[in-house]
C-alpha cells in the first residue's frame, strides 16, 4: 500500500519536473494567473462603475484623472471593463472548454469501446453536426436565446464537443482490445465498468491536452460570437465583444480601445497553449525518463 | 413604394443604404483625379439595382431601384418638403400641373404638361391609360397595392383629352393624403412602345424583361423612356452606366454627361475607396464617423442626408405578461422620460441623429416627455411602485398600479434590438444604464432582424412573447410625402407591431386621411406624441453622404431618398 502511494507520488513529481522543464508552459501558467488574478481580483483595488454609462467623460484618454486606461465610447471606464470583461471569457472559456471535454470523452469512450452499430450511430452524429459550420450553428443559438454567460456556456460547449469525442473515440478502439481490458471483461466485468476504470482514465492524457485546447478554443469562440454582436449583453463585457467595439474606432485614434482586448485574447489563447503544449510532455511517457 | 419599413437583413447590414451588398465592380476608368473623369462624368457608390420596369414588384423595392427607375421614366408627380409648394408637390419635376379637387374632394382632374418621350413622342394620357389598364389588371403583382387602397379605393378613371384625366374616389379623401401617398404611384409608360394589346399579356412581358437585368442595356423596350438620363451599360451585379438622354424634355436637363454607379461588396471596401478619393459620391458608415475629418482633409464635403422618417421602440401592447403594463400611459411617460434623446444623438450618433417626438417628422424640438429621471421616479412611485434605484421596481400598490397590474408585479422587459450597429448597441447600453436607476430592467438582446422576430400577434399565441422591439438603427419608418399613420398606428394596421389601439387615435388618423381639414394631421401628430403608442427615440440620418467638394447640386439630398444626378455639375 505504502509502495503504491509513493509510486502515484513519484508519477507526480515526474510530471511536475517535466512539465517545470518545458518553459513556454510555465509562462502560460504565469499569464493565466496573472490574468485572473487582474480580472478577479483587479476589482477589489480598483473600483470603478460598470454599470452606469456617462456620455459626459465618453473617449477620455489615458491618463486622465480617475481612468487610469481611459474610457469608451459610452463612458465606461476602460480599465475597469478589461477587468470585467476578462471574468467572462475565462468563466465561459473555462466552463464551456471542460463542459465540451466532459461531453466529448464520455460520448468518445462509449462509441469506441462500444463499436458496431452503437459506434456508427454515435460518430454519424458527430460527423453530421460537424458538417455544419459551428459560427453558424452559434449565430442560429444566440439568435433564438437571449445570450447570458450560462447560456453562453451550453451553446458553446454544446457544438464544441464534436473534436473531443472523436480523439477519445479512436484512442477507445486501440484500449478495448489491451489485455487488462480482456480480462476485465472475461471475468465478467460490465461494459460500463470498463468505460469508467479503464477506456478513460487511460486516454487522460489525451483528454487532459485535449481540454486546454478546448478552453483556448471557447475563449475565441466567445470572442467570435461577441465580434457578431451575440455575446453577452451589456452591461456584462468580454474581451472579444470590447475587441468588437474597438475595431469601430480603429481610425479614430481611440487605440486604448482597441489593443488591450486584443492583446488580452492572444496572451490567454497562447497561455493555454503553452499549458497544453507541457501537459502533453508530462503525458509522454518517454520524456519522463530522460 | 415610398412607404415602407426599414428592416435590417442582419449581418448583410440592411440593404437600404445606397451602396454595398453589390458584386465586385470593374474598376472603371476612374482617373487618378479623385474619380472625376474629366469633370463631365460623376463616380457613385450604389449598390446595382435590379429591377427597372417603373412598376414596383414584389421583392424589388429596394431604394436603389427606385432611384434607377426614376432616372429614366419621370413619375406623374415629384415631391418636395421644403414647404415651399401645396401639398408638397415639385412643379419643376413633375409631369402633370396640380390637381384640380372638385366633387366635395372626391374627384382630382389631373392635367399633363407638355413632355415627349425619348423618341420624340409626345406624353399624353394614353401612356396614363396605360398604366392604369397593367395597374388594374395585374395589382396582385404590384408591390405597391394595398386591398382597399389605391386602385381599389377609385370609383372611376376617366380621360378626358389628350392631356387631361380625372380620378373619382369612392370616399373624399384629405386631397394632401391622396395627392402624397396615392398619386405618388403613377409613372406614365410609353403605350407606344410597349402595349401589346392585352394588359395581362404585356404586363407578363414587361416583367418577364425586367427579370432579366443582363438584357438592360440592349433590349430595346427600355430604350423609350421619359427620364433625363439613358442606361448605357448595365452589368449584372456590377457597374451601370447612366447618360445624359439628349431628348430629355424636362426642364431639368442634365448638366454631366454620364454617371457611374459603382457598387461594393460591403461597407468596408465602399469606405476604403472613398478614403483613396476614387469616388465622387459616397458614404460613410455609421463606424467610421470619425473619419469625417480626415475627409474633409481630401476634398470631400461631408453631408447628412435627413430622411423623411421617425424612429422609435416598438411596445408589445398583446404580450400576456408585460403588455398591461404598456397600456398604463403613465409607465410610458416615465419610460420615454428615461429616454434622453438629445444627449444620445449628439454624444452616441455623433451629431448624426435626431430626436424623435412624435409620428411626423420634425426637428426633434419640444418633445412632450423630455428627458427626467427624477420626474420618472415620481410618476412611478404616484401610481403605486416601489422604486428600487438599481435593483428591481416592483408594483407595491395594485390598485394604483392599474387596471390588471398585479401586486409585486416587477418592471423588467426584453429589448429584441438590431445586431451589427455599434451605435445602436451603445444607445441600448445607454438606456439600460438610465432605466436601471430607477430599478427598471433591460435585457438587451441583439438579432440580425429584429422585425422578423416581433411579428404583430396576439396574447394566446407563441410568438407574443417579445416586450419591445427596435429596428431604427436607420430609421424605423419611411413616409411618402404625407406622414399619415394608418399604416403604423391605427388599430389592426399592417405595421402595427405592438397592435396600438386607441379609439381617440382611429379617429385622428381617419381625419388626417379623409377630412379637408388642414390642422387634422397636426391634431393626430400633437395626440400621439402625448399618448406614445411607441416610445420615441433618436432617428439616424438615411445616411452619411460623401461627395467631392468640386461637385455641386447634391445638396439638399431629397428627404423621400431619392437622388437627381441631373442637378449635379462640376465647380469650372
Amino acid at each position: 500500500m505504502n509502495d503504491q502511494h509513493n509510486r502515484v507520488r513519484g508519477l507526480w513529481r515526474q510530471g511536475l519536473e517535466v512539465f517545470v522543464d518545458n518553459r513556454l508552459a510555465l509562462a502560460g501558467v504565469g499569464i493565466f494567473v496573472l490574468l485572473a488574478a487582474f480580472s478577479f481580483l483587479g476589482p477589489l483595488f480598483f473600483h470603478s462603475d460598470q454599470v452606469h454609462t456617462d456620455l459626459a467623460n465618453v473617449y477620455l484618454s489615458p491618463g486622465t484623472a480617475g481612468h487610469p486606461m481611459g474610457t469608451d465610447g459610452v463612458g465606461y471606464d476602460q480599465l475597469g471593463r478589461l477587468m470585467l470583461g476578462g471574468q467572462t471569457s475565462i468563466v465561459v472559456g473555462l466552463a464551456a472548454g471542460l463542459l465540451a471535454t466532459v461531453v466529448g470523452t464520455v460520448w468518445g469512450a462509449i462509441a469506441g469501446f462500444a463499436g458496431g452499430w452503437v459506434d456508427a450511430i454515435m460518430m454519424r452524429v458527430v460527423d453530421a453536426m460537424m458538417s455544419i459550420p459551428a459560427l453558424f450553428l452559434f449565430m442560429l443559438m444566440a439568435a433564438i436565446v437571449t445570450p447570458t454567460v450560462p447560456m453562453l456556456i451550453v451553446i458553446i460547449g454544446a457544438f464544441a464537443w464534436l473534436g473531443p469525442a472523436r480523439l477519445v473515440r479512436g484512442e477507445a478502439l486501440t484500449l478495448r482490445t489491451r489485455e487488462y481490458v480482456l480480462a476485465m471483461r472475461g471475468m465478467g466485468g460490465a461494459g460500463g465498468r470498463a468505460v469508467r476504470r479503464h477506456i478513460i482514465p487511460n486516454a487522460i492524457g489525451t483528454v487532459i491536452v485535449n481540454a486546454t485546447f478546448q478552453i483556448a478554443d471557447a475563449i475565441l469562440y466567445v470572442a467570435y460570437l461577441s465580434f457578431l454582436g451575440l455575446g453577452v449583453p451589456p452591461p456584462a463585457a468580454n474581451w472579444g465583444g470590447m475587441l468588437s467595439d474597438g475595431l469601430s474606432d480603429t481610425f479614430s485614434g481611440h487605440w486604448w480601445l482597441l489593443y488591450p482586448p486584443g492583446i488580452a485574447i492572444i496572451l490567454i489563447v497562447l497561455a493555454f497553449n503553452f499549458i497544453g503544449d507541457g501537459l502533453r510532455d508530462v503525458f509522454e511517457v518517454r520524456l519522463r525518463r530522460r | 413604394m415610398g412607404t415602407r419599413i426599414r428592416i435590417a437583413c442582419g449581418v448583410a447590414a440592411i440593404g437600404l443604404s445606397l451602396t454595398a451588398c453589390g458584386g465586385g465592380a470593374g474598376a472603371g476608368n476612374s482617373s487618378q483625379q479623385g474619380g472625376s473623369q474629366g469633370k463631365d462624368t460623376a463616380t457613385v457608390a450604389f449598390r446595382t439595382p435590379n429591377w427597372i420596369l417603373p412598376i414596383s414588384a414584389p421583392g424589388f423595392t429596394q431604394g436603389e431601384n427606385d432611384i434607377f427607375s426614376t432616372a429614366l421614366y419621370r413619375k406623374l408627380y415629384s415631391y418636395k418638403l421644403d414647404g415651399s409648394s401645396p401639398d408638397n408637390i415639385d412643379p419643376r419635376r413633375s409631369l402633370a400641373e396640380a390637381p384640380a379637387v372638385s366633387d366635395g374632394g372626391r374627384t382630382l382632374t389631373i392635367t399633363l404638361k407638355d413632355n415627349t418621350w425619348s423618341d420624340g413622342k409626345p406624353i399624353t394620357t394614353k401612356d396614363i391609360q396605360f398604366w392604369w389598364d397593367l395597374v388594374t389588371t395585374n395589382k396582385d403583382k404590384w408591390a405597391s397595392y394595398r386591398p382597399g387602397g389605391f386602385p381599389d379605393n377609385i370609383d372611376a378613371f376617366k380621360v378626358k383629352d389628350d392631356k387631361t384625366f380625372s380620378f373619382t374616389t369612392k370616399k373624399a379623401y384629405n386631397a394632401a393624403w391622396f395627392i402624397g401617398n396615392q398619386l405618388n404611384r403613377i409613372v406614365p409608360l410609353p403605350q407606344h412602345a410597349w402595349d401589346k394589346g392585352d394588359a395581362q399579356q404585356t404586363f407578363a412581358e414587361l416583367t418577364a424583361a425586367a427579370k432579366d437585368p443582363k438584357s438592360y442595356a440592349t433590349n430595346p423596350l427600355w430604350k423609350v423612356g421619359s427620364g433625363p438620363w439613358k442606361l448605357e451599360k448595365y452589368v449584372p451585379n456590377g457597374e451601370v452606366v447612366l447618360a445624359k438622354a439628349d431628348t430629355y424634355s424636362g426642364p431639368d436637363k442634365p448638366k454631366l454627361n454620364k454617371v457611374v454607379l459603382r457598387p461594393f461588396t460591403g461597407d468596408d471596401s465602399e469606405f476604403n475607396v472613398l478614403r483613396a478619393g476614387q469616388i465622387d459620391y459616397g458614404y460613410i458608415p455609421p463606424a467610421n464617423l470619425s473619419q469625417k475629418t480626415y475627409l474633409e482633409s481630401k476634398g470631400y464635403t461631408v453631408s447628412p442626408w435627413y430622411g423623411w422618417s421617425i424612429t422609435y421602440l416598438q411596445l408589445n401592447f398583446n404580450n400576456p405578461e408585460t403588455g398591461v403594463l404598456f397600456k398604463q400611459p403613465y409607465l410610458r411617460q416615465a419610460l420615454q422620460m428615461l429616454i434622453d434623446q438629445p444627449t444620445i444623438s449628439k454624444v452616441i450618433w455623433g451629431d448624426m441623429a435626431s430626436p424623435t417626438c412624435g409620428p411626423v417628422p420634425s426637428k426633434g424640438d419640444g418633445c412632450v416627455y423630455p428627458f427626467d429621471p427624477a420626474k420618472a421616479q415620481q410618476l412611478l412611485e404616484a401610481n403605486g411602485w416601489k422604486v428600487v434605484p438599481d435593483g428591481q421596481t416592483t408594483c407595491q400598490d395594485a390598485a394604483k398600479c392599474g387596471e390588471g397590474v398585479k401586486q409585486g408585479a416587477p418592471l423588467a422587459f426584453t429589448v429584441t434590438s438590431q445586431s451589427g450597429f455599434t451605435a445602436t448597441s451603445k444607445m441600448f447600453a445607454e438606456i439600460k444604464s438610465q432605466m436601471a436607476k430607477v430599478g427598471v430592467q433591460l435585457t438587451i438582446k441583439e438579432v440580425p432582424d429584429s422585425v422578423a422576430v416581433t411579428p404583430a400577434c396576439k396574447p394566446s399565441e407563441s410568438k407574443c412573447s417579445w416586450d419591445m422591439s427596435f429596428f431604427g438603427s436607420q430609421g424605423s419608418w419611411y413616409y411618402p410625402a404625407f406622414a399619415s399613420g394608418e399604416r403604423l398606428f391605427q388599430t389592426g394596421a399592417p405595421v402595427n407591431l405592438g397592435s396600438y389601439s386607441n379609439p381617440e387615435a382611429d379617429k385622428l388618423i381617419e381625419q388626417a386621411q379623409f377630412s379637408a381639414d388642414a390642422s387634422a394631421l397636426t391634431a393626430y401628430n400633437a395626440f400621439l406624441a402625448k399618448d406614445l403608442p411607441v416610445l420615441w427615440m433618436p432617428n439616424p440620418v438615411y445616411q452619411i453622404s460623401a461627395y467631392k467638394s468640386g461637385l455641386q447640386g447634391v445638396d439638399p439630398q431629397d428627404p423621400m431618398n431619392l437622388m437627381y444626378f441631373q442637378d449635379w455639375s462640376w465647380k469650372s
